[in-house]
């Protein structure tokens, strides 16, 4: 099990134990916490599983396919920090990963 | 009087799609269908149905077991018709995710709130002339127009033309209350819009229309090709199908749970920030598509019984979004809900293709509602309710507003 914080668009934190092997937008909708929507189920189509990834986790969460490149030009409010969380699996190494949810998915 | 639900205390569940007495709240019968029977067999029309949210999630997402190469709709499994090539909401991969993936860059959260501005025009367009009178009618006057509007807006659709093209697909899909559809109204492919194909194809403009008929594709042998005409056809008969009856029952929802629930009405109209959350709380509880389903092509136990390869399954999502293991209290309306998501959109590669334009319309059409009419009633005597297999909804929600 791996610690995950989300942090909501009004600041509160979600700590959460995910499974490794289970990507951050499950871990989110698996375990109650509000602003992740993630329809399509991680097949990398609806772009509503948008996060900000904290910085100082930006590089070690692994890079981006072509197909996530595309689709993340179309959520809402894109930043540089913004991933697709469907797209990124939690391992042991993403021990106390950060991320923030959007104000909105759609 | 509620018949069916009363004598069904002491007996085995009953549920099928088409009753209208089941229809106008089925939510004890799901609760029961949740307890009792998880997978639920109905004798009379030979289908499967799963009612708890965890089955529906896991399940549909096993797109070999349960195909929508059959269509997703009742009737039409158990008829094994022929699909039209390019209709992929009725096609399993390869093929779906060669034509799911050329449109999905179009409905996105980006582009549909890029509307905002446009849907938002149509909206008091329909909504002005009515202010300062004691009744609207959230079908009539919002409910029948914005949605078309939207979608031959987004088509390119000349806005003359909308109100025709909206009553043709109505009249192709509509059912005898109580009635399954008819066969032949899985057929239609959407002929009706081949005199503006041809007209954008002189005229392009920026529109979905011209994007469709630009557009380059590897297709499921790897070639590299435009759409055929046929092929734009289906496309537009998809959308335009799918975009209609389903957001004008979101509305219509909109009106009847609000006025029902003043309470939770003023919530918003005191702070109009929980809009959106509004709205998603109006698609979990009343979903507009109540129910997809799958043509099962393999032998799958489920709950210790064997569902049969052949058999129809039925994925109750109106069930699953009021199942208690996932959303607590769940026969109580609350926009401040906080929690995971509804299933109202479906999951996985067959989910909505138009949630985000659904949601967009949704939100829009609720706060230029509340801004005019901050306080309504229902006429339940003059509402009428209405269930085919695969929609349920309000065809009239007139109010008395002050």
């Amino acid at each position: 099990m791996v610690k995950i914080t989300y942090i909501g668009s009004g600041g509160e934190e979600h700590v959460v134990d995910v499974d490794a092997g289970r990507s951050v937008m499950r871990g989110a909708v698996e375990n109650d916490v509000r602003g992740i929507i993630g329809e399509c189920g991680g097949s990398c189509l609806c772009a509503t599983c948008h996060v900000y990834v904290d910085p100082a986790w930006l590089d070690r969460v692994g890079a981006k396919g072509e197909t996530e490149e595309l689709l993340l030009e179309e959520v809402c409010d894109l930043q540089p920090n913004s991933r697709l969380s469907c797209q990124i699996d939690v391992s042991d190494a993403l021990e106390g990963l950060r991320v923030r949810l959007p104000e909105k998915q759609v | 009087m509620d018949t069916a639900t009363e004598a069904q205390g002491d007996e085995a569940v009953y549920w099928d799609p088409y009753r209208p007495d089941i229809g106008e709240n089925p939510y004890p019968t799901f609760r029961r269908m949740r307890e009792e029977t998880p997978l639920y067999y109905n004798e009379e029309y030979d289908f499967y149905a799963l009612s708890r949210f965890a089955d529906i999630e896991s399940h549909l997402g096993d797109t070999e077991t349960f195909s929508s190469a059959r269509s997703d709709i009742l009737e039409f499994i158990k008829e094994d018709i022929d699909i039209p090539r390019g209709m992929f909401i009725w096609e399993d991969p390869p093929l779906h995710t060669v034509y799911r993936n050329v449109v999905a860059r179009v409905f996105t959260p980006k582009r549909m709130n890029d509307l905002e501005t446009q849907i938002r025009d149509y909206c008091a367009r329909c909504l002005d002339p009515l202010v300062g009178s004691e009744r609207i009618d959230f079908i009539a006057d919002l409910g029948a127009k914005l949605p078309g509007g939207v979608i031959g807006m987004l088509l390119g659709i000349p806005d003359e033309e909308r109100d025709v093209v909206r009553e043709r697909v109505e009249a192709a899909l509509r059912t005898e209350t109580g009635k399954p559809m008819e066969v032949s109204q899985a057929t239609y492919q959407g002929e009706g819009y081949e005199a503006y194909l041809d007209w954008r194809a002189k005229n392009p403009s920026d529109d979905l229309m011209t994007t469709l008929l630009g557009v380059e594709f590897k297709d499921e042998t790897g070639t590299t090709r435009k759409l055929t005409r046929e092929e734009i056809l289906i496309f537009v008969n998809v959308i335009a199908g799918a975009g209609n009856e389903t957001t004008s029952r979101l509305i219509g929802w909109t009106g009847k749970i609000l006025g029902d629930h003043p309470e939770q009405r003023r919530h918003v109209v005191a702070d109009p920030a929980l809009i959106p959350a509004a709205i998603e709380e109006i698609l979990r509880f009343e979903p507009p598509g109540p129910a997809v389903a799958r043509y099962v092509t393999r032998d799958i136990e489920i709950h210790g019984q064997t569902v049969p390869a052949g058999s129809a399954m039925l994925f109750l999502l109106a069930s699953a979004n009021r199942d208690e293991e996932r959303f607590p209290d769940g026969d109580s309306f609350n926009v401040k809900r906080q929690g995971s998501p509804h299933i109202t959109f479906g999951r996985g590669i067959h989910s909505c293709l138009g949630s985000a334009l659904a949601r967009v319309e949704g939100r829009v059409a609720l706060d230029e509602v509340l801004k005019r009419f901050p306080d309504w009633t229902v006429d339940v005597e003059n509402a009428k309710l209405s269930s085919s297999s695969s929609t349920r909804g309000w065809d009239t929600l007139p109010a008395f507003t002050r």
